[in-house]
């Protein structure tokens, strides 16, 4: 069965892609679609397997490699986590697959498009079920290699392929990082395999590890040095930049690879290697303060963005922060419930921010729509859902998500955890702000697109917007639902071995405890943003202009994204780009050919003129060459006493 | 290797000494010899006339194909003496070898014979 | 004085040979033009029957002429590859020769006297014997040379062959004397046991020697005649000098160095590593810039026997092995060449320049593929024939510690490889010009033999290289 689950996915892609002009477009979206649902219908029923019947399998598929003390198996390792994250990957993508079939109705590319979404599919399975560092590291790149096809995908636009190296090249930063851990934990591990270091990472607590003449903690190395290839995957603070600009891509692939699957791939791998960061606490504070200025950094940004997309990633980027912050504090159930939930509202925000791009024909800056509720009725629903659970109104799924990772923060006892805290509440406000925001402006108010366009639009087709519902559906009830098992008493017989804590799961049970105010903290938050956004964009639209108008310092630093890409470009790409460019001209072009093969076969030419000068076609000079060799070998002869 | 050179040295003295003299005698007549140039004295001499034309003229190349074929039969003629005299102690293999010889020669005397190497015209 | 016949058997071969050329040159001067077939025909008859005489001649080694006369598997390894090259580029001539209006009948004579020589040189175990068989071959080939008597330029390869071989026999014979002067004797087995580490003079003989018979093999800095008479040769003669005489050439070098002076190896080492430097580096070079296909190969073998004097420079069975493996592989490949290179005829007129051979896949694909093959194998591209040559020499001065030998010889290679891919790009890349005129069928069949020895030998190596084993083995 969990082979079925894992590879249906590349099934579909071999026969979409190899034989897309055989079976077609139709063909190809039927059979990647139909398999990606039953590959997701068998995910549900290994959740409740695993999960609740206590059925964890560990299927070894075959030897990867073996050399010397290096042994790595292709292996499916199924437990609560890896339960999970199936649910998620196989649910979403399956959706996203039936909803594609309308959103790339017309594309002339779309096995191309099917075959890579599910080989993408197949790639986060292999990472989430995977046995060891060296299976995980695959799917993980893997999965880099999918996002950077696909944000290309349309790889006519100039901006697509910047994107899609952006993308490429900034997580190249964090897998370097990953890379490194990985060697780290072998060298002093002598294994890959979960099971082996888990088992020895209590021996680990104390050794140190030499790097550039200083000794360092070697779990806490390590765990920092995995967790720069998440901040690289799930796009945190300083590696966040490729995020926003791989909305590049078609929405479809925003909802599944950017919001739903792989940026949580970091996540993932946080809580799956739990045994290693709960005996690093000073790494657990480092993923703490990451988290939580990720996630009031991406807050502040969404607060401006007039892309209807940009504003979705970068609340995305923001609600990944929470799920470190809940990870940094210990509470790693808690982390992966937002992560579960999250990947169905932001799938159905991106999804129908899809919608609405499609129904506009590609128009994604909200300034240029407004009043579109009566044309887009059920897209307007599906939207307000999302909104509702991603702000955290009582009773949807965020509510019950976001508001424990608050409470986990504050019942935290690392050093940073009051500043997450902190940070995480004020985000709160601000995600309702952004979040009623891009609803009042795109869907209320008189309308400001093209009357051209306007006209045009119409409501989506029931492929785009039966997907929606349900995941609309799982917007509102999946908090409430899985509240037991993520936050609550089901936690531990949920998850088992699979999430480790070295005090017992306490942060679980002192959440619960806070004070009253701590427990409603957010949802005040959440009214006051949406009070505010009410305000600023319905009762009276000029204020916000007013406002920008007034702090235009502030404004523009937020605009520009607190100036990350402006930095970059002159810290990092221009230097760069100029070493390569010089490199280039200078050391290839000019010193390697140079004195390189061009330069060598000039050499060799000019040898060449110079010993044919020498067949002069004169006898006697042919006797003098002659006579000269003999006189050389004697003199030698004479010089070296003979021989 | 060094007595080796030290056993020419006597010649390199000699040589050293011939060229001084050389070189003294040749330089002598410039600075010593009185010098009274008129066209008569300058002119060439050879047996009472002037040179007809260049000493180096060309020769027929049939005189160098006869010269050829005549050292050819000299040396067999060269050859033939020392085998007279010792003929008693060679024997019948050296009779026979000379036979041997003497009749490869006479197929290539045979075949420039046939080709006309023997005419002047 | 006890005089007695010796025993002549071993020595059949060239007495075949002899005795049919002097009866086929009293046919032709009895005869006249008239005899020219029956000239032709008898010739590659007695290669042939030579060939088939080594063969049968009882197994080990033989010797005769009071220990002068040699017949070791060394010498048999060697003749029957003589005797092959010898006849094979006899049977390319006839038509080559018929269309220029070259048919002599003392073609076929010179050869066979010349292939007598060689078979003397390789069975030559004492300096006088050495001396006979090299003159015998040298004196036909000046003549051969210049065959093409109305042709200024056949006849100035002629006299230029017959001046400085002149100097060269000098030179070996001087060489000759002071090494009999220093050891008492001209037998090779006793210059062996006379000659020992620390004689100057004995050394100068050494170069001397050396000198002449580089000469023969037309090694740097003894190669300058080489250019000018394969160019002006008739090309079937030049076919003739690249393959058997360089066999016979490198047999006496291989024989006398091995033979002769094994006793002060570090000497001739020394020589023999400076002219193969020499030859690989100046063939390689001096090859780029040519224009003329029969210079260009003139150059091609140069650098060859370079190679060649790098087993011998190992000075090891193993070497020695290498030597002889690589002239088999090259007197193939030489000969497959020539082939090619004298099926350039159009409108009734040879061509050798270069460029013609543009876009020759085109019009005669067969022969351009065969021909390209041929080519990469003279590069020492695997997995032909000449990679495997270049391997084994290459092999055995590693082995023996020339690395810095083996190292050059590989930048060599690289560095020829150059002008021969060049053919192989303007055969295949070029635009083509007028078609030739079709291949004759000897030429024909030449090709395709060494064509597909090139191509197959990779599949199985093992009776040459065991032969050539064995052959290396009997010297040591």
């Amino acid at each position: 069965m969990y082979q079925a689950i894992v590879f249906l996915p590349l099934l579909g892609c071999l026969i979409a892609g190899l034989f897309g002009r055989f079976v077609g477009a139709r063909g190809a979206e039927i059979v990647t679609s139909a398999l990606l649902l039953v590959s997701a219908a068998l995910s549900w029923f290994a959740f409740v397997d695993v999960g609740f019947l206590g059925h964890e399998a560990r299927v070894k598929l075959f030897t990867w490699i073996a050399s010397g003390g290096l042994k790595v198996d292709w292996a499916l390792r199924i437990d609560g986590l890896t339960a999970v994250m199936l649910v998620v990957v196989t649910t979403v993508s399956a959706l996203v697959h039936v909803y594609s079939i309308g959103y790339m109705r017309e594309d002339p590319h779309r096995p191309r498009f099917f075959s890579y979404l599910s080989l993408f599919t197949f790639a986060m399975l292999m990472l989430v079920s995977s046995d060891n560092l060296v299976q995980l590291f695959f799917g993980w790149e893997g999965v880099g290699l999918m996002s950077y096809l696909l944000i290309g995908f349309w790889y006519q636009k100039p901006e697509a392929n910047a994107a899609a190296i952006k993308a490429f090249v900034v997580n190249r930063v964090g897998d370097f990082g990953f890379a490194l851990g990985i060697f780290a934990v072998f060298a002093l591990v002598g294994s890959v395999g979960f099971e082996t270091i888990f088992a020895e990472a209590k021996s680990l607590t104390g050794k140190t590890i030499h790097i550039l003449g200083g000794d360092f903690d070697a779990l806490t190395v390590i765990c920092l040095l995995l967790f720069l290839g998440a901040m690289g995957k799930s796009a945190q603070f300083l590696l966040h930049t490729w995020l926003p600009d791989a909305m590049e891509g078609p929405t479809p692939v925003s909802a599944l690879i950017h919001a739903a699957t792989m940026v949580t791939a970091g996540v993932f791998m946080v809580a799956r290697l739990s045994p290693l960061f709960e005996l690093a606490p000073t790494a657990l504070a480092f993923v703490t303060f990451i988290g939580a200025t990720t996630a009031f950094f991406a807050a502040t940004v969404g607060l401006v963005q007039n892309d209807i997309k940009r504003i979705v990633a970068y609340s995305t980027c923001s609600q990944l922060g929470y799920m470190f912050v809940a990870m940094g504090v210990g509470a790693y159930s808690v982390g992966m419930f937002h992560l579960f939930t999250h990947a169905f509202f932001k799938a159905l925000l991106f999804l129908g921010a899809g919608s609405v791009i499609t129904a506009l024909h590609h128009e994604q800056d909200i300034r240029r729509m407004g009043g579109l509720r009566p044309v887009l009725p059920i897209t307007y629903a599906m939207m307000v859902i999302g909104t509702l659970s991603l702000t955290g109104f009582p009773l949807t799924a965020g509510f019950f998500s976001k508001d424990a990772i608050i409470e986990a923060a504050y019942a935290g006892h690392n050093a940073f955890a009051a500043y997450a805290f902190w940070l995480t509440l004020i985000a709160a406000g601000l995600t309702a702000f952004y979040s009623w925001r891009l609803v009042f402006v795109a869907f209320h108010g008189r309308s400001r697109a093209d009357h051209h366009v306007l006209e045009h639009a119409h409501e989506s087709p029931p492929v785009m917007t039966v997907p929606l519902g349900v995941l609309a559906l799982g917007a509102i009830v999946a908090g409430f639902a899985a509240k037991g098992i993520f936050a609550g008493e089901g936690m531990e017989q949920f998850f088992r071995e699979s999430i480790f804590s070295k005090d017992g799961h306490r942060i679980i049970e002192e959440m619960h405890h806070g004070p009253f105010w701590v427990t409603w903290a957010p949802t005040l938050m959440m009214v006051v943003g949406f009070a505010v956004a009410y305000w600023f964009y319905i009762h009276d639209p000029a204020i916000p202009r007013e406002l920008a108008r007034r702090n235009d310092i502030l404004y523009r630093f937020l605009l520009n994204k607190w100036y990350f890409d402006e930095i970059y470009d002159f810290l990092l790409v221009r230097p760069v780009k100029w070493l390569g460019y010089t490199l280039w001209k200078r050391g290839d072009g000019w010193l390697i050919d140079g004195f390189g093969p061009d330069g060598v076969a000039a050499r060799v030419l000019d040898v060449t003129k110079n010993v044919i000068r020498l067949q002069t076609g004169y006898l006697y000079h042919y006797a003098f060459v002659m006579l000269v060799g003999v006189a050389a070998l004697v003199s030698w002869f004479l010089v070296r006493g003979g021989g | 290797m060094t007595a080796l050179i030290q056993d020419y040295l006597p010649i390199v003295v000699f040589l050293a000494v011939a060229a001084a003299i050389g070189l003294a005698l040749m330089a002598a007549p410039f600075f010593v010899a009185y010098k009274a140039p008129d066209a008569e004295k300058l002119s060439a001499y050879e047996c009472g006339f002037n040179a007809f034309d260049d000493a180096r003229m060309k020769f027929d190349v049939r005189f160098y194909l006869v010269a050829i074929l005549f050292i050819i039969f000299d040396l067999e003629v060269a050859f033939l003496f020392p085998w007279a005299i010792t003929l008693g102690e060679l024997g019948t293999f050296g009779f026979w070898s000379m036979m041997v010889f003497l009749a490869v020669l006479t197929i290539g005397f045979i075949y420039e014979w046939r080709k006309g190497a023997l005419e002047w015209d | 004085m006890n005089l007695t016949l010796p025993a002549l058997g071993p020595a059949l071969p060239e007495i075949v040979i002899l005795v049919g050329a002097l009866a086929l040159l009293f046919l032709g001067a009895w005869r006249g033009e008239a005899a020219r077939p029956v000239v032709d025909f008898g010739a590659i008859l007695l290669l042939v029957l030579a060939g088939a005489i080594v063969v049968l001649l009882p197994g080990g080694t033989l010797s005769t002429f009071g220990g002068s006369f040699l017949l070791d598997p060394f010498a048999r390894f060697l003749k029957i590859l003589a005797l092959a090259g010898a006849a094979a580029a006899l049977l390319m001539s006839f038509d080559f020769l018929r269309a220029e209006k070259l048919e002599r009948y003392e073609f076929g004579i010179l050869v066979l006297t010349a292939t007598a020589g060689m078979l003397v040189m390789i069975s030559s175990n004492d300096l006088i014997t050495l001396y006979l068989g090299v003159e015998l071959m040298s004196l036909s080939l000046y003549v051969m040379a210049a065959i093409q008597r109305d042709s200024v330029r056949s006849t100035e390869a002629g006299l230029k062959y017959f001046v400085l071989g002149a100097l060269s026999s000098g030179m070996l014979l001087y060489g000759a004397s002071l090494v009999y002067g220093f050891t008492g004797t001209v037998g090779f087995p006793g210059i062996a046991a006379a000659a020992k580490a620390g004689s100057l003079g004995l050394v100068f003989g050494l170069v001397f020697l050396f000198a002449g018979l580089a000469f023969k093999v037309s090694a740097v800095p003894f190669h300058m005649w080489t250019p000018d008479v394969y160019e002006g040769a008739p090309t079937p003669v030049t076919a003739f000098f690249a393959a058997a005489p360089k066999v016979a050439g490198i047999a006496i070098f291989v024989r006398v160095a091995i033979d002769a002076f094994p006793n002060i190896v570090p000497q001739w080492q020394q020589i023999v590593i400076f002219l193969a430097i020499a030859s690989m580096v100046l063939g390689a070079f001096a090859a780029i810039g040519q224009r003329n296909i029969k210079r260009l190969m003139a150059y091609s073998s140069i650098g060859h026997v370079g190679y060649t004097l790098v087993g011998l420079a190992a000075g090891t069975p193993a070497g020695v092995a290498g030597v002889l493996v690589y002239m088999a592989i090259y007197v193939a490949m030489t000969l497959g060449t020539f082939a090619c290179i004298l099926a350039m005829r159009r409108n009734g007129e040879a061509i050798e320049e270069i460029d013609e051979l543009a876009g020759l896949a085109r019009t005669q694909p067969m022969v351009a593929f065969l021909l390209g093959a041929l080519l990469f194998s003279l590069a020492g591209i695997p997995p032909l024939a000449g990679f495997f040559a270049k391997f084994y020499v290459f092999l055995a001065a590693i082995e023996a510690r020339l690395y810095a030998l083996a190292v050059i010889g590989v930048v060599a290679s690289v560095v020829g490889a150059y002008y021969y891919l060049r053919i192989v790009k303007l055969m295949y890349m070029d635009e083509p010009k007028a078609a030739f005129e079709p291949m004759a069928r000897p030429l024909g069949f030449v090709l395709g033999i060494t064509g597909l020895f090139v191509l197959l030998f990779f599949v199985y190596p093992a009776p040459l290289v065991a032969a050539a084993q064995a052959a290396a083995q009997s010297l040591f």
